[in-house]
């Protein structure tokens, strides 16, 4: 099985890895423009993602081995040493900020609920290919996966990391509704979801959280406190101009007037560094992979496939338009990042991973016969 | 590959055309919805960097709403009786912020002529300062006083980027009090900061160093809070915007009694003596007194200690660095006879009528080892060899016994092991076996080095709780506590996160019937006619303990001399070990005092002193109900 054939090897897809590598090269770049000036101690935040990218090529290449379909049978083990990993961050994870989620592993620090957003996708993927429902999910039909997605929902929630949970969330609403759901299923999420937001928001949601969304809606209330960081940004992003203030320029990051510069916020440095058409020289980039994700799905050769790469699409989609829209003041602070441009291992790593799955789908679009004999 | 519900790959490649197909026609829409998104985002792009991009670049440049970190006070330290023994004060430190300063070389020289500093000083710390942003504050001076403060805040004009820092520093109400027990603080290290969480901590923060300080850090330390001000071009904070008021760090409260510590620690620094003062409650494993002398200077700590004084410190041949209470170890001497009779009446070697004689010294192999009494002591019992602290009594015990099972009595009392007391570095001592000699030394153990032993000598090495454990184990029956030294820690509010809880390490089991015996011996020690510590009796109180005498060297030269002619560094280590009262024991006291000689007259005052105020409002009501028999009689 480990053996690769040689027509897979022709079959790879040099598009998306061109795209990948083009992206993170940006991402790297500016990486390193936004770590300046650099701390004397410890290694400088480029250095380390160079590191972890590298490690996530190798994960690539590692994923590529195996038939994608084999994901069926590693899907359950993976998804449970997942929730025990969020297990054990929950009692015994590095804490950070008032929130526990980290579990130190040197190089750098895993984040349990950025692995689970992966494996909630293959989860869902493995679920809804098996089961065709020509007539769309029924309410019954829906208790795996909202079991299955509310488990781990649950303990991101309580970490607390309330941003990583609404994507589990989103990724759910996603692939549910890509699977084709009755309309009284419709109905019935519609009511539950927005009966769960009430008590959400009355019982669950943290004080800083709600300051959040309410600061959104009336940013002028609070300048100095949370809305400093949506201003600074907007600030950031605005001066840039059309062409920007050139790399290693902007003054909002260096200043440290920009908070989170490396992390949530690292393309509001892209943005007051290159301006409107460095920017959109980016945006087409990643437009490009994301379109090419869906490319893949359509040219998928089994149902697995399609869901597996329209869920990997998803994530990183969903992401990247919340981190963007957060960036450019139009949606409240939520914490998630950019996907293959914030600095953190946890997210890269996820997402490399992630497309790695899609160029396995593309590389095996067509059925081989030979690897079909040889598993009969 | 049970759980997937497949025998294997080949049934999940058949699938339904046509379902695939309409399963593909979705994605279409997907790719709608991305565009959709996309072209949001260009547009919010367009509208941000072109439409409104001139006023944005005017505000980035005009950006002078700066985010300043406010220090969380410290959590304070209180006694058992809720005496305060550290707090906080305000302290200003004088700070310069590069970026709103144009001229740095010459702000600094009329800063250093106008304040009379030292320039090159001045300069070391922006040097220090330079891989940090150019808007962080630089510290110039610490701790200033109130005339530096008036002049900086009245001459601001002159000085553009010169600020005053208000932060919160340490003030010690006790002095010295229990310095080796509170710590003192520091500006963080690199290396500490490279291992800590860099949203709660950042370059120039306050981090406890030592002690409870550094232990308890976590507890002590609070949150920061922030302040957003305006500065103008010029650097001046014009107003300030908001501020979100740090949050104090939770209260300790200690199980230690100031006062008696105050007693313990004045009484050996007036003696000049280096050494331990330790003293718990025997039923619950609170330490009342935790000294270790000489007193650590804590408030030299306090916004940085000078190059000389700690040099001084480090220095100084009777160590104030280390805290001796469980970081120096010292053979037990006398005091291990306990262990010896508690083996042999386990070991069923000797019992409470046992009489064994003493003719000053004692035969053993081709060796004659001495009683400490060179005329002998006669015949002796138990009861007489513990209160006359008989050394061929013991060497006799311990040879019937044998090493290993001393050891492993020595165990049950505490010695040989940490205590697990909330105090850093702590040493286990050493109490020897065959097995420990063999590892150690490739050697057989020799039956003459158990006569040592015996006796506290040899290879033996114990720390001062240790012996205050061994102490309060024979006084309470023969649980051995876990030392604690914090009674609660409350958080600002005045909740209690947690109080204190009596732990119980270890038992003795029916072995526990022996102890009356040695308590009978211990108390014989300070009551009786002939005992080594008679010094110590309090009227009014009876009292249960033990003299001893560790030797540091054995040298012939020093053996004709008369002891206050021995150097320093060769003479004895003085022990007392005590607890009161004896009918039902409250409290055990140890005081070791390097080069002290003898325990009784050297270390025994120190404990009697302790015994006095801790007993003392009893005592006096006693005498009182005494005198006014006496009278009515």
């Amino acid at each position: 099985m480990l053996r690769i054939d040689r027509r897979y090897f022709h079959n790879f897809d040099w598009i998306l890895l061109a795209l990948l590598v083009g992206i993170s090269g940006m991402a790297l770049a500016n990486l390193y423009s936004a770590s300046y000036p650099p701390s004397p101690w410890g290694i400088p935040p480029y250095i380390k993602q160079c590191y972890l990218f590298l490690l996530g090529l190798l994960g690539i290449l590692f994923i590529l081995c195996f038939d994608y379909k084999e994901l069926h049978f590693w899907n359950y083990p993976f998804y449970i040493f997942i929730i025990l990993l969020l297990l054990f961050v929950l009692f015994a994870g590095n804490t950070a900020g008032g929130a526990q989620r980290w579990i130190n592993l040197g190089l750098f620090k895993l984040q349990p609920s950025e692995l689970a957003k992966l494996s909630l996708v293959v989860t869902l993927a493995s679920y809804y290919s098996r089961k065709e429902q020509p007539e769309g999910y029924g309410l019954k039909g829906m208790v795996g996966p909202v079991l299955l997605t509310g488990l781990p929902f649950v303990l991101i929630l309580k970490q607390p990391d309330l941003g990583t949970a609404l994507m589990l969330g989103i990724i759910f609403v996603s692939m549910t509704v890509f699977a084709k759901v009755r309309w009284q299923t419709y109905v019935c999420g519609i009511v539950f979801g927005s009966a769960a937001g009430v008590f959400a928001w009355f019982y669950l949601l943290k004080a800083y959280q709600k300051r959040r969304i309410e600061t959104l809606l009336n940013p002028g209330k609070d300048p100095m406190g949370q809305g400093y960081q949506i201003l600074q940004s907007k600030i950031a992003v605005g001066s840039g101009g059309v062409s920007g203030k050139g790399f290693q320029e902007g003054t909002q990051g260096h200043l440290h007037f920009l908070p989170e510069r490396h992390t949530d916020f690292a393309f509001a440095v892209w943005g007051e560094e290159w301006g409107f058409a460095g920017s959109l020289f980016f945006l087409t980039a990643y437009l490009g992979m994301l379109i090419w994700g869906l490319y893949v799905a359509m040219t998928a050769r089994d149902r697995f496939g399609v869901f597996l790469s329209f869920g990997v699409v998803m994530l990183i989609f969903w992401q990247a338009v919340i981190n963007l829209l957060m960036i450019l003041g139009l949606l409240p602070v939520v914490g998630i990042p950019l996907p293959l441009v914030s600095y953190g291992g946890s997210s890269l790593l996820t997402t490399l991973l992630g497309l790695g799955i899609l160029m396995n789908v593309r590389m095996r679009r067509f059925q081989i016969g030979q690897n079909k004999e040889k598993m009969k | 590959m049970k759980w997937s519900g497949y025998k294997d790959l080949t049934e999940i490649t058949e699938h339904n055309d046509a379902e695939l197909d309409s399963l593909k026609r979705r994605i279409f829409f997907a790719g709608l919805v991305i565009l959709f998104f996309a072209a949001i985002i260009v547009g919010r792009l367009w509208f941000l960097q072109i439409h409104k991009g001139d006023e944005y670049r005017n505000r980035a440049e005009n950006n002078r709403v700066r985010m300043r970190e406010v220090a969380a006070p410290r959590g304070s330290i209180k006694d058992k009786m809720g005496r305060e023994m550290v707090t906080n004060r305000p302290s200003f430190n004088v700070v310069l912020v590069r970026e709103d300063s144009s001229n740095v070389d010459e702000l600094l020289k009329k800063l250093a002529t106008a304040l009379d500093l030292d320039i090159s000083d001045l300069w070391e710390r922006l040097r220090d300062a330079s891989n940090k942003p150019k808007h962080i504050p630089v510290r110039l001076m610490e701790d200033v006083d109130w005339e530096t403060l008036a002049y900086v805040e009245n001459h601001n004009q002159e000085f553009p980027g010169i600020r005053i820092e208000t932060i919160p520093s340490r003030v010690y109400h006790y002095g010295n009090l229990a310095a080796h027990v509170i710590g003192y603080l520091g500006e963080i290290s690199k290396k500490e900061l490279a291992a800590r969480d860099t949203e709660i901590y950042t370059g120039g923060d306050l981090i406890g160093k030592m002690g409870l300080e550094r232990l308890r850090e976590a507890d002590l330390r609070g949150e920061k809070g922030s302040s957003f001000s305006e500065v103008n071009a010029r650097g001046f904070e014009q107003q300030i915007l908001k501020n979100v008021e740090p949050l104090p760090g939770n209260d300790i409260q200690l199980t230690l009694d100031a006062e008696l510590q105050k007693v313990a620690e004045d009484l050996m620094t007036a003696g000049d003596k280096a050494g331990a003062v330790v003293a718990m409650e025997v039923k619950t494993g609170r330490m009342l007194v935790l000294a270790s002398t000489p007193v650590l200077p804590i408030d030299q700590f306090v916004g940085g200690i000078s190059h000389k004084n700690w040099d001084a410190l480090l220095d100084n041949p009777k160590n104030p660095l280390i805290n001796k209470v469980v970081q120096a170890m010292y053979p037990p001497g006398s005091v291990y006879k306990m262990v010896t009779a508690m083996a042999g009446l386990v070991a069923d070697v000797i019992d409470k009528d046992t009489v064994l004689y003493c003719p000053g010294h004692f035969y053993f192999g081709k060796r004659r080892y001495h009683c400490w009494k060179r005329g002998g002591h006669g015949a002796v019992n138990l009861k007489r060899a513990i209160s006359e602290s008989c050394d061929v009594y013991f060497y006799q015990v311990g040879l019937r016994v044998g090493i290993d099972r001393l050891a492993e009595m020595a165990h049950k009392f505490g010695l040989g092991h940490k205590s697990g007391i909330e105090m850093e570095h702590e040493k286990s001592g050493l109490i020897p076996t065959k097995e420990w000699k063999k590892k150690k030394y490739k050697k057989k153990w020799q039956e003459g080095e158990t006569l040592s032993v015996a006796i506290g000598q040899g290879f033996n090495l114990v720390t001062p709780i240790q012996v205050c454990l061994m102490t309060a184990t024979i006084a309470n029956g023969g649980k051995q506590y876990l030392p604690q030294l914090i009674e609660k820690v409350t958080d600002p509010d005045g909740k209690v996160l947690s109080r204190f809880e009596p732990v119980v390490l270890d038992e003795l089991k029916g072995e526990k019937r022996f102890l009356p015996l040695i308590r009978t011996g211990m108390e014989e020690v300070i009551q009786g006619r002939r005992g080594t510590a008679r010094k110590v009796r309090i009227k009014g109180l009876t009292i249960g303990g033990k003299t001893g005498t560790a030797q540091v060297v054995r040298l012939k030269q020093y053996k004709h001399l008369k002891e206050e002619d021995i150097p320093y560094k060769y003479r004895d280590h003085a022990w007392f070990t005590c607890y009161a009262p004896a009918d039902d024991p409250e409290i055990a006291v140890t005081v070791l005092v390097e080069h002290g000689l003898h325990g009784g007259s050297s270390a025994g005052p120190v404990a009697r002193a302790i015994l006095e105020s801790y007993f003392g409002e009893r005592l006096q009501l006693a005498a009182e109900a005494e005198a006014k028999t006496k009278k009515e009689e």
